[in-house]
């Protein structure tokens, strides 16, 4: 453990991520203010819909989201467990994968995107789908009216692909690292007790683990939220106002993705807090 | 010491053992008597603790672990295909050399053994708790913080702790791998004493490295060096009477 700091330095770096979060928000208000004033919200910005504000961007992108990163985060945690506690670290098998993972983790976030554009959606045709008119609602005044949600179904499966590509190997990944975390004599000593494989799993390497697993779960979904902001560029092509639109949905990604980091940082504290363990003390 | 029981509880027969290419253990052979405690001694990396591991197969869990030879417990091979690993684990209890209690009350720490082994009556598991802590002199400490924090007690305290907790499975043999390495002069005190109180109730294996330790606490004492048995046999005659040269060189202090 590198990261042990005491409680006033924590409380510090508490502080001070506090602040920064601050700063960003008022940052991305003064942004939202000068994009209503310049009429930005108002562009056509989902492909499924002529009029919309932010709010269909919104939803449509926790639709794409949620289901798909929780799936997703739930696959990488089992195949961490299944590669960390029941494949054998000699196994070629596990080491296959695992070098897989790590070439997957290690690729920027930005390729992902690339890929998206120039392999998925030249290949599956997408673009010609794209173009197909969805139709024209009323114009509500605010701009941030409900309209009708539609989504094209293959670039849904598109983008879930090069979702599920992003998430996958970062849970695995940081799952591995915090299942390595419980040590092996607290593994050992329940061993020793006549525990069976699933008693110690579940006894006491998932609580031990489970914040940092948590936390690797919201790393996971906010590096495939900050790396989809580079998505929109799929949607460009049906824009009548062109990239204007981009600005928009970009700050949404990014505003996510910095409050699912923050959350993840601050569940890896609270790990530190509530467990001071004879480990930390010795060591 | 009781020498008139002829049945060995656990008895080793060339036994051979090898992390990957590296030989750990060559050709080992010797018996370990019941209510006894069989002290191994030897430097570090002699292979003293792959060999206590092989007794409850924790060497299981190493990946490149290989061997060959036989070891029984009560007349019965423990590497058997049929042989259950955790009714062995059960009966064969281990102490390590670093206490790591488990992230949980010292009640739960002690009852731990009992719940998996089925046992869900409070009652039950109360007077386990008890009689663990007791027998490990630990539960006159311990009693008012029973359902506190296991961290807040010392580490010699700690040691006890997971003493009781191997104790409460009730296992035949229990094994110690050097478990004062960590501990200072007053507690590596209280944990002898305990541990020659304790051969009323099982068997015990006691590694260490530190010669007198072993002569103060054993009965019957085994030399290992450089991956061989060299000499196996009373703490008496080990340490006064030696028949190897490197054994009397090891014992009086000129070699490791």
């Amino acid at each position: 453990m590198n990261a042990l700091m005491t409680r006033p330095e924590l409380r510090k770096k508490i502080a001070l991520q506090g602040i920064a979060f601050i700063i960003v928000g008022a940052a991305l208000i003064f942004i939202w203010n000068d994009l209503k004033k310049s009429g930005a919200t108002h562009i056509q910005t989902s492909s499924a819909s002529r009029v919309s504000g932010i709010l269909p961007s919104l939803l449509s992108d926790l639709n794409l989201i949620l289901p798909i990163s929780l799936l997703a985060v739930l696959f990488g945690v089992a195949c961490a467990f299944y590669l960390e506690e029941w494949l054998s670290a000699t196994s070629w098998v596990r080491r296959f994968i695992e070098s897989q993972v790590t070439f997957l983790t290690e690729i920027p976030s930005l390729l992902y995107g690339l890929l998206a554009i120039s392999v998925l959606f030249s290949y599956a045709g997408v673009f010609k789908e794209i173009g197909t008119p969805s139709p024209v609602q009323d114009v509500n005044e605010s701009g941030l009216a409900v309209v009708p949600f539609q989504r094209n179904t293959t670039m849904f499966y598109a983008e879930a692909l090069i979702f599920i590509l992003m998430v996958i190997p970062v849970a695995i990944k940081t799952t591995q690292e915090a299942l390595r975390s419980v040590t092996t004599p607290i593994r050992e000593s329940a061993y020793v007790l006549g525990a069976n494989q699933w008693q110690v799993i579940a006894k006491q390497v998932v609580p031990l683990a489970f914040p940092s697993i948590l936390a690797g779960g919201c790393r996971a979904m906010s590096r495939a939220l900050a790396a989809a902001a580079l998505l929109i560029g799929i949607h460009i092509p049906d824009h009548t106002t062109g990239p204007r639109g981009i600005p928009d949905r970009f700050m949404l990604f990014l505003g996510g993705a910095l409050l699912l980091s923050t959350i993840s940082s601050f569940l890896k504290k609270s790990r530190l807090e509530t467990s001071p363990t004879a480990t930390a003390r010795h060591d | 010491m009781q020498t008139e029981k002829k049945e060995p509880i656990l008895s080793i027969h060339n036994l051979n053992v090898w992390y990957g290419d590296n030989q750990i253990l060559n050709s080992l052979s010797f018996e370990v008597q019941p209510r006894q405690v069989t002290a191994l001694i030897g430097p570090a990396n002699c292979g003293k603790s792959t060999l206590v591991r092989c007794f409850n197969r924790l060497n299981d869990f190493t990946p490149n672990f290989r061997f060959n030879g036989e070891i029984l417990f009560k007349g019965r091979d423990m590497y058997a295909k049929k042989t259950e690993v955790t009714a062995i684990r059960k009966k064969i209890g281990m102490v390590f050399r670093k206490p790591e209690p488990f992230q949980c009350s010292i009640y739960e720490n002690v009852a731990y053994g009992a719940r998996i082994s089925g046992i869900r009556q409070s009652s039950q598991l109360d007077t386990i708790v008890q009689k663990s802590l007791q027998r490990s002199g630990l539960w006159n400490e311990v009693e008012p913080i029973l359902h506190g924090n296991p961290n807040q007690l010392s580490i010699g305290q700690q040691q006890r702790l997971c003493i009781a907790r191997a104790l409460a499975v009730e296992p035949e043999i229990l094994i110690f791998d050097e478990p004062c390495g960590e501990l200072d002069p007053i507690e590596t005190v209280k944990i002898e004493t305990l541990v020659r109180d304790l051969i009323t109730d099982c068997t015990l294996i006691f590694v260490t490295n530190k010669r007198r330790q072993a002569a103060r606490v054993s009965d019957v004492a085994g030399f290992l060096y450089c991956s061989e048995l060299i000499e196996f046999g009373t703490t008496e005659k080990i340490f006064t009477n030696p028949q190897d040269t490197r054994t009397e060189q090891y014992v009086t202090g000129i070699l490791g």
